[in-house]
């Protein structure tokens, strides 16, 4: 998918899995938004003990008609009631692959990111491992969300979207919880979350399954992954506003494969650790 | 050892000068995002359960719980946006809520140095000119207060309205009395205490009136204006 359109789709609809911004009021024909620049450092696959640095742009927007986006997802806050948020959602699955897995994407927390471009100096990355495999094309998936408050900064999130997978039939449910905006200080922000990811048959084969064409090109046995759960994730994100404008907004995540996605072998490392950091500007 | 990725030390290059030149404008702690407050605000104006008896104010907290003194002030500052907003002897004041100040990323700063705050939506029971509260009304008002905290807070929909506290200035009281049907009166006790959970000042005069079981015919009579009449939840 080229950049403009995936940049269009994600201005039109709104976020993405456990990247859904709580429910921001603002005055009628207002917007509250997130543009920015940082880099972020990742598993080259899932599951792969090989690390890329790349840059990371950030995004987040949210209308005061309830459309959002936040870095490769969109989505619509549906509901008034402030303990309980529900709505459409839309997001860019970035595809994988010889080098790795493709475009990312990320949040600020309650609010940012955006999509990862291509490393800067591709003549500088090493061989990969994932030679002989099929490229998995970018997906866009939809589906819905839904989070409960249970205080006003602890809530329980949720998603489910389709359309992933290459032959578009796979189906993720993320289950999750968030604490909000704990304040250290009177200019940081951290906000905690945690979460399960369970996916179906389709999904996983197409990220961990290996079939007997590429099992023939590549280095790796056929493999056949079941569904069920695939990942557990722990995250921690901080901000650090500088002013009402500028602020560094920065998140690690560790997350484990689980299941049948943990046993394939493409995974070199089933447990491994995002991290980002980014200059974002609040219009 | 290994030399870092071309693009994280730039990356690090850049996030050592910016924060000099943003902040410099700025001093640390003393300013709030008016779009950060006005989310809070708001919802007690998108709130559409009776809210006929209560007030919202934005009450100014020092995070260290230093005292904010006489004279403090919150002034709405933006490129076209100026307000000066004096905060009463409980540090807070009448929040505006302009789509102006809203769309040009105001700043909320106090005019103390060295106070990092934080803002704290509050709703209270209005008070009454005649200083005169029937006892039905501050239970209506009482539970007009807790539907509010209901909507926002879904673990509090177990709580139950179990009185009000009414909060007066640092200076000599005539008192408050409870003047029932039959036309008996009985001062009620004055106490030291905080107006608001967690504030950090204890030494409010402060009367507290709590609810009786069934319906009561009876008044609060204030002889002297209360800065607030805060509605309690048990």
């Amino acid at each position: 998918m080229h950049k403009p359109l995936l940049i269009a789709l994600c201005a039109a609809c709104g976020p993405a899995w456990a990247q859904t911004p709580a429910t921001n009021p603002m005055p009628d024909g207002s917007h509250d938004m997130y543009v920015g620049l940082g880099v972020r450092s990742a598993p080259r696959w899932d599951g792969s003990a090989q690390r890329k640095v790349s840059a990371l742009p950030v995004l987040q927007v949210q209308w005061s008609n309830g459309l959002f986006v936040s870095g490769l997802s969109a989505g619509i806050h549906l509901s008034d009631d402030p303990t309980f948020e529900y709505g459409p959602l839309l997001a860019v699955q970035p595809g994988r692959d010889e080098s790795g897995s493709g475009r990312a994407a990320d949040g600020v927390g309650l609010s940012l990111l955006g999509p990862v471009p291509e490393p800067l100096r591709r003549n500088a990355v090493r061989a990969t491992r994932l030679e002989g495999m099929d490229t998995i094309g970018t997906r866009l998936q939809g589906g819905v969300f839904a989070n409960v408050y249970l205080t006003p900064r602890w809530r329980v999130t949720s998603s489910v979207l389709v359309g992933g997978g290459s032959d578009r039939g796979g189906a993720r449910l993320d289950l999750g919880v968030q604490r909000l905006a704990v304040a250290l200080g009177a200019e940081h922000r951290v906000a905690l979350s945690a979460g399960v990811g369970i996916v179906n048959r389709k999904l996983n084969a197409t990220w961990f399954g290996v079939t007997p064409d590429e099992a023939a090109r590549s280095r790796f046995d056929a493999y056949a992954p079941g569904g069920g759960l695939q990942d557990a994730r722990v995250g921690v994100r901080w901000n650090w506003a500088w002013s009402p404008s500028w602020m560094l907004t920065s998140d690690l995540e560790v997350r484990r494969l689980l299941g049948s996605a943990a046993a394939s072998p493409l995974v070199e490392r089933p447990a491994n650790v995002t991290v980002s950091t980014a200059i974002a500007y609040r219009f | 050892m290994r030399a870092p990725h071309p693009l994280a030390a730039s990356f690090a290059l850049l996030l050592a000068a910016a924060p000099a030149a943003v902040r410099a404008q700025m001093q640390p702690g003393e300013w709030v995002s008016y779009r950060d407050a006005y989310r809070a605000m708001v919802q007690f104006e998108k709130y559409g359960g009776p809210k006929n008896l209560l007030q919202s104010q934005l009450q100014v907290q020092a995070r260290d719980h230093a005292a904010l003194g006489e004279g403090a002030q919150l002034t709405l500052s933006g490129k076209a946006s100026q307000l000066n907003m004096p905060l009463d002897a409980l540090g807070r004041t009448v929040f505006p809520l302009q789509k102006a100040a809203y769309d040009e990323n105001a700043a909320l700063v106090l005019n103390r140095k060295g106070i990092p705050f934080m803002l704290r939506p509050q709703v209270t029971i209005a008070p009454r000119a005649d200083g005169h509260y029937d006892a039905a009304d501050l239970r209506v008002a009482c539970i007009q207060a807790l539907g509010f905290v209901r909507y926002v807070d879904a673990s509090q929909r177990a709580r139950q309205c179990a009185g009000v506290r009414f909060v007066f200035p640092k200076k000599d009281l005539a008192g408050v009395r409870l003047r029932r049907e039959g036309g008996s009166e009985q001062a009620l006790p004055i106490a030291s205490g905080v107006a608001f959970a967690g504030d950090a000042d204890d030494d409010f005069p402060v009367v507290t009136w709590r609810f009786g079981p069934g319906t009561e015919r009876a008044q609060i009579v204030t002889y002297d204006a209360p800065l607030a009449i805060v509605p309690l939840f048990e």
